[in-house]
């Protein structure tokens, strides 16, 4: 018999208590986060309303605790006193992403993550006279704050200064987002293989944010079991031809041959012994994996125990995309795992929403319960629904940063699933980077030059 | 002969990340260049019937010199001569006496400058040269569009340093060019982070004004952004400088100009091939321009929907934050 949705989710709750504050400690940004019970399902009107709460409360907080967006707030002439009404969450001033990759390094990145944050932070010690980024996050969250980062394929990371709260929120609306949408799939006993480097071992955001992985999940491997950081990110996708970047490059291909064939013999093994599983993490390497059992002409039949939840990625890792439907075809062809058990999730380390797509129709979802999406146009005003334009957020759950963030991807909302009955607005699954301006100089027309000849 | 200490003062002798940076891309790039040696061959020539590159005429009048225009001869830092930038040679000098130098403010003087280089100078890729050659024919690479930036300012007594960093690209443009080819990929993968990029900086009334004037007006326009003014960054805009790697620079330092000569030697085609395609972008962007109604028009047009305001980050000290050597 099938699990209704409330015990489905209650399990799920008593699962993960510690990242769930006392209930009367609870603000209105955590009610927005932890009070639905399904955020794709929960009814326009109600979610309307706690979402407004938990983006005034936090809007309030950032204007009056930050002093990087209360200048900023001026600037653009607006007050906590403007936010009166639903409509007037559109006026709230917008981050653009990049504000986020503007560092500078050695102790002054550390007085600038510093400065990022809303409110007090605790005491952070660091050592030496010009300390890596690696060095000023690890001292950041040795002191009880976490801060995380994107992987950084264009050379500059987005450095998010979260603190334990807000980190938990994410971690929970991750999980809670997933679970949802596969619901009835998941169950504690299952078996699963984190597709990401280990959360314990990383402060890359898509990574860390997994740890929640660990806790509603009873058997989990990582795939990537070794330290990465911002240095072994730089040596492994642009480092030069250094001793040390050969050492990591080396290291890291001998790593990726030996992730495949584990997860190879772990799904050998699942098979035998009739366990339930779950992949979670990057694509690239189920593909990897979908194409070496191809080779082997191997097959597994998981169609009523598997289910697989893919986002982030490594874009250095990817020589192709591969298109959704091809992956999912690919993933039911080769372990048989259905395709409607094949979820795909959109989110990016400057905020905790998670959208996730529905079985049906893989369309995104957006837990419209505490994140307000927007789309806009070229002059960054909001469009309606159906346009494309540039993906903005006012994410009413972070308490350490504004999270009124300008993304660089390029969408088209919709106000409804064109598929599923799910009430709220969508994405189209198809998310891209928005065009940015094309630029050029010396370094840029010797770029083109290789690219002309070579490509030619 | 240049004793070490003046090689040291004047910072012939490179910084450290432009070691770093410097040995790296050349590494780099000579793997690239190996392992890619068969296309190499067949792309280092240009060949019968293919287009070849005809250098623009000179947009600009270069006056005669005369010994009695008048010329700074300070020895001050960033106002004496440095590597490939003496502005003591006589074109620079009688340039500079043409475009106001002693006579104008110096904001007036420095931004007649920067429009002369900006937009009377033509991007050429070929190795370095003095100032002097540079202004004689007009064209050069961005380095030698700055140089002879700072060379007009010095002239004129303003001081005038090199800003250099490297950068990378916005990720629409990694998706078009780079992302499509493994080959190119792979070269940028390893390259990525060592290309430079520099801007020249005047000091005025005591700030440091920068000028970006490598890219021509029809050059950006053919990229769709606005066209930029004495004082703007192109950091930020459309370049991104890695963290860390921004360097200011009294001159050039040693060692700058071997790669434009080693790429001249090894790929010659291949550098004719984009000095053809730089002549092609600006025709592309002069129609723009005439399309959008004019320089003014267009600027508007491109500025307008340029980017969204951002905040402005005070770095303040923070009692919380303990710094221990």
């Amino acid at each position: 018999m099938t699990i209704s949705f409330n015990e489905y989710i209650k399990k799920f709750d008593n699962l993960v208590q510690d990242y769930i504050p006392p209930r009367n400690n609870w603000t209105p940004a955590d009610q927005a986060v932890y009070q639905p019970k399904n955020y794709f399902t929960i009814q326009i009107k109600e979610a309307q309303e706690l979402k407004f709460k938990a983006i005034k409360y936090q809007f309030k907080r950032h204007f009056k605790q930050n002093r990087m967006y209360h200048g900023f707030c001026k600037e653009m002439k607006i007050t906590d006193n403007d936010i009166k009404s639903y409509e007037d969450l559109e006026k709230i001033p917008l981050i653009p992403g990049e504000f986020y990759k503007d560092y500078p390094t050695g102790r002054d990145f550390a007085l600038w993550l510093a400065n990022l944050f809303t409110g007090e932070i605790p005491q952070v010690k660091i050592t030496g006279k010009n300390p890596s980024f690696d060095d000023v996050i690890n001292s950041f969250n040795s002191s009880g704050l976490v801060v995380s980062y994107s992987s950084g394929t264009s050379g500059r990371h987005t450095f998010i200064p979260r603190d334990k709260r807000t980190f938990l929120m994410s971690e929970y609306a991750i999980a809670k987002a997933a679970l949802s949408m596969a619901y009835p799939i998941w169950e504690y006993d299952m078996h699963g293989y984190l597709l990401m480097p280990n959360p314990f071992k990383t402060n890359i955001y898509a990574g860390k944010v997994c740890t929640i992985y660990y806790d509603v999940i009873k058997n989990v491997k990582a795939a990537i079991d070794r330290e990465i950081n911002t240095d072994v990110i730089k040596l492994s996708m642009v480092g030069g031809d250094g001793l040390k970047s050969k050492l990591v490059k080396s290291a890291l291909a001998r790593m990726n041959k030996k992730i495949i064939n584990n997860i190879i013999k772990w799904l050998e093994k699942n098979n035998k012994e009739k366990n339930k599983i779950v992949f979670a993490g990057a694509p690239f390497i189920l593909h990897a994996v979908t194409n070496k059992l191809k080779e082997m002409g191997k097959t597994f039949d998981f169609s009523d125990r598997g289910a697989v939840l893919t986002g982030g990625g490594w874009k250095i890792h990817e020589d192709k995309r591969m298109p959704h439907d091809d992956f999912r075809k690919q993933v039911k062809e080769i372990i048989g795992i259905r395709e409607e058990h094949c979820l795909d999730a959109y989110g990016m380390v400057e905020g905790n929403g998670w959208m996730v797509n529905c079985p049906e129709g893989h369309y995104l979802h957006i837990p419209y319960s505490y994140y307000h999406p927007l789309v806009l146009d070229d002059e960054f005003k909001p469009v309606g629904y159906n346009e494309w334009g540039r993906f903005a957020f006012l994410d009413g759950s972070t308490y350490s940063y504004p999270a009124f963030i300008i993304s660089g991807d390029k969408v088209r909302m919709l106000e409804h699933c064109p598929v599923c009955d799910r009430p709220g607005p969508v994405l189209e699954p198809e998310v891209s980077r928005a065009t940015g301006k094309e630029m050029r100089g010396c370094a840029e027309e010797l770029r083109r030059m290789i690219s002309a000849d070579l490509g030619g | 002969m240049v004793s070490l200490k003046e090689m040291k003062d004047k910072g012939y002798i490179p910084q450290r990340m432009y070691i770093k940076m410097l040995l790296a891309g050349s590494f780099s790039l000579t793997k690239t260049l190996l392992l890619n040696m068969s296309d190499l061959k067949k792309l280092r020539s240009i060949h019968e019937g293919e287009e070849r590159y005809v250098r623009p005429p000179r947009e600009y009048e270069l006056p005669e010199y005369k010994t009695s225009m008048k010329i700074c001869k300070s020895d001050e830092k960033f106002l004496r001569p440095t590597l490939y930038c003496d502005h003591t040679e006589p074109e620079v000098v009688a340039l500079a006496n043409k475009l106001g130098a002693f006579r104008k403010p110096d904001w007036e003087y420095a931004e007649s400058a920067f429009y002369l280089v900006k937009e009377k100078m033509t991007l050429e890729i070929l190795p370095f040269n003095r100032v002097g050659e540079t202004l004689i024919r007009g064209t050069g690479t961005c380095f030698h569009l700055i140089t002879a930036f700072i060379a007009l300012c010095r002239a004129a007594g303003i001081k005038a340093r090199y800003k250099i960093f490297a950068m990378n690209m916005i990720q629409a443009w990694y998706d078009a060019v780079v992302d499509v080819d493994p080959l190119i990929k792979k070269w940028y993968d390893s390259m990525g982070y060592f290309m430079l990029e520099g801007e020249g900086e005047a000091l005025i009334d005591g700030k440091w004004v920068v000028a970006h004037v490598g890219p021509k007006a029809e050059r950006q326009a053919a990229a769709g952004i606005p066209i930029t003014k004495f004082g703007e960054d192109s950091i930020g805009n459309w370049f991104f400088a890695i963290p860390g790697t921004i360097m200011k620079m009294e001159s050039i330092p040693y060692g700058f100009s071997t790669s434009t000569k080693l790429l001249k030697k090894i790929a010659p085609g291949s550098m004719e091939r984009v000095n053809i395609s730089i002549l092609k972008q600006i025709e592309k962007g002069r129609k723009i321009i005439e399309e959008a109604g004019g320089l003014e028009s267009y600027d508007k047009k491109a500025r307008g929907g340029k980017k969204p305001a951002k905040p402005k980050m005070e770095i303040q000290t923070k009692k919380e934050i303990i710094f221990e050597d």
